[in-house]
């Protein structure tokens, strides 16, 4: 495997534990998701990756190389979207792409033309010149998304790329994440935005509290839901929650939304159920299907408050 | 081309255009203050004569590569790590040393109008000579330099990047009023004489008084302790620049 990260565990002071005893890896050409809520430990485990930060115990290698002994051989080999914004505000957008390609280690001419392909595919040419100072939020996502694949290490880390981003370059930007990955790099995507990960990912951790509480394909973990469906309400507006049955398992209630797992033996039940909360207009409507990641990810994580709406965009 | 020149010179770009859009402004700012202040000083001192108007005037680039360094340098660095700058600049493949160099050499380049100017208008102003050594040069490089790395020092030791904007800021007022810049150090009370002895300022003016004028300085003594400051800011800017959390 290209990158191996064993039983890490960050303790910051105050004994707050950001990473427990976390292991993975990530082969080449492999888009691999961490997924989990805010403050479930994504970014401190990227930033011991870069050498940013040093884990109190375990060990990371990228190629054979201790990067925790060696933070400027990790930096050499990852590039890197960090979760805040890039500092470009004197850049025009061109500039800060061509600027890290450069840097990056690529050839003037290469970076210029890859720097001009990526402004094209995702339909930047109109910010091509503009300062970052006087650009949008997301479209300094956008730059810095560019900036990070212009010239790509052996593994490019997203964290967080998408934010702020309008739904159709979103849908190029995964376009090109899956082109890095098919030209050799692999791809470690940081996000708590399930839906959108699960179209991309070959493999994906789900970690929260610092521990990772699952670990597979997206297709492997949905197996090991054992055959569940995933039952959907949503409350007439203003109604209360109704009383659950118990054979409806992790409900979460999110909005006018409750979600729980449904065992295939208690499905006709589960319809039964639902459709008197429909004829009591108790309920607008429910939705039953097979179980998604994000069902897996509700039930994995504690704190469901993170998990994103469908087809909501932020 | 080494790596580490081609990883200065690309970050030395990366700064340069990321402080453009107040550098035009910046160097208008330090072309006001260099006339206001040579002007100004015919008010305060009606009757100033050429000797003291030198010994003021030439205090003046001291006084603007120790506010670059001490002040606005640290505060540039405070604001960065408020917004997470570094979290970005040092995931980069370039030495944490080289990118700060590079930030350092924008920086001074950006005083070069206040260096120059106070000392050319003041010696037109105020019809004294000036006898500029070509040791100005690595005079001035060890004063921008000595003042970055101290000022890096305390930009990432003290933990809150608030304070370290009232911490330059106290020191900015310490520098103007109470450090022999632009008076000599005889002065102050002996106790602060003696504090004097020790820190670096009174010997980088007398770095720029000795490479730029004619006035009696020992120039080997003040080129020692302001190298000794360097490295000293230079080793703790290493240790402080490469430790992690």
């Amino acid at each position: 495997m290209l990158l191996e990260i064993n039983n890490i565990t960050k303790v910051y002071k105050k004994k707050i534990r950001a990473n427990d005893n976390i292991s993975l890896s990530i082969a080449e050409g492999e888009v691999f998701g961490l997924l989990g809520p805010n403050g479930a430990g994504k970014t401190t485990l990227v930033n011991q990756i870069i050498g940013l930060t040093k884990p109190t115990s375990g060990s990371i290698t990228l190629d054979g190389v201790d990067v925790i002994a060696n933070p400027g051989y990790a930096r050499e080999h990852c590039s890197f979207q960090a979760q805040t914004q890039v500092p470009i505000s004197g850049l025009s957008t061109l500039q800060a792409i061509e600027l890290v390609g450069r840097i990056r280690g690529g050839k003037k001419a290469e970076v210029r033309q890859r720097a001009m392909d990526l402004i094209d595919k995702l339909d930047m040419g109109e910010w091509q010149k503009m300062m970052g100072v006087t650009i949008s939020g997301g479209v300094r996502r956008l730059v810095a998304f560019c900036m990070a694949a212009v010239t790509p290490g052996k593994i490019v880390i997203l964290d967080e790329p998408t934010n702020d981003i309008d739904p159709l370059r979103r849908r190029i930007l995964w376009e090109e994440v899956q082109e890095l990955a098919r030209h050799g790099s692999a791809v470690l995507l940081v996000t708590h935005n399930v839906l959108e990960a699960e179209r991309v990912v070959d493999r994906l951790a789900i970690i929260d509290q610092g521990q990772v509480k699952g670990m597979g394909t997206p297709a492997r973990l949905k197996e090991d839901e054992g055959g569940a469906m995933h039952l959907e309400l949503t409350l007439e507006p203003n109604q209360t929650e109704p009383d659950l049955p118990d054979y409806l398992q992790n409900p979460v209630t999110v909005n006018r939304r409750i979600i729980a797992r449904v065992d295939p033996a208690d499905i006709t039940k589960a319809i039964e159920w639902a459709r008197g909360l429909k004829e009591s207009d108790i309920i607008e409507e429910f939705k039953l299907g097979p179980a998604t990641l994000e069902d897996i990810y509700v039930r994995l994580v504690q704190n469901p408050d993170e998990v994103e709406q469908p087809g909501e965009v932020t | 081309m080494p790596k580490w020149l081609r990883g200065y010179l690309l970050m030395v770009k990366w700064s340069f255009l990321s402080y453009r859009p107040w550098l035009s402004l910046n160097f208008a700012v330090q072309i006001g203050i260099a006339i206001g202040m040579i002007y100004g000083l015919s008010f305060f001192f009606p009757a100033i004569t050429p000797d003291v108007a030198k010994y003021l005037t030439t205090g003046a680039p001291t006084l603007v590569l120790l506010v670059a360094g001490f002040v606005i340098g640290p505060q540039i660095i405070a604001s960065a790590r408020l917004e997470g700058t570094f979290e970005y600049i040092w995931s980069l493949p370039v030495g944490r040393l080289s990118h700060l160099a590079a930030d350092a050499t924008v920086m001074f380049a950006s005083t070069l109008p206040g260096i120059v100017l106070p000392v050319v208008l003041g010696a037109f102003h105020f019809d004294f000579n000036l006898d500029i050594s070509l040791l100005v040069i690595p005079a001035a490089v060890l004063i921008a330099m000595s003042g970055s790395f101290l000022g890096y020092s305390i930009a990432f030791l003290v933990p809150k990047p608030m304070m370290v904007m009232v911490i330059t800021q106290i020191f900015s007022f310490a520098v103007m009023l109470f450090s022999p810049v632009m008076f000599p150090v005889e002065r102050l009370p002996q106790w602060l004489q003696s504090i004097h002895q020790v820190l670096p300022i009174q010997y980088m003016a007398d770095l720029t008084r000795g490479t730029i004028t004619d006035l009696d300085v020992n120039l080997g003594l003040a080129f020692a302790v302001v190298a000794a400051w360097c490295v000293i800011g230079l080793f703790i800017t290493l240790i402080v620049v490469n430790r992690r959390q």
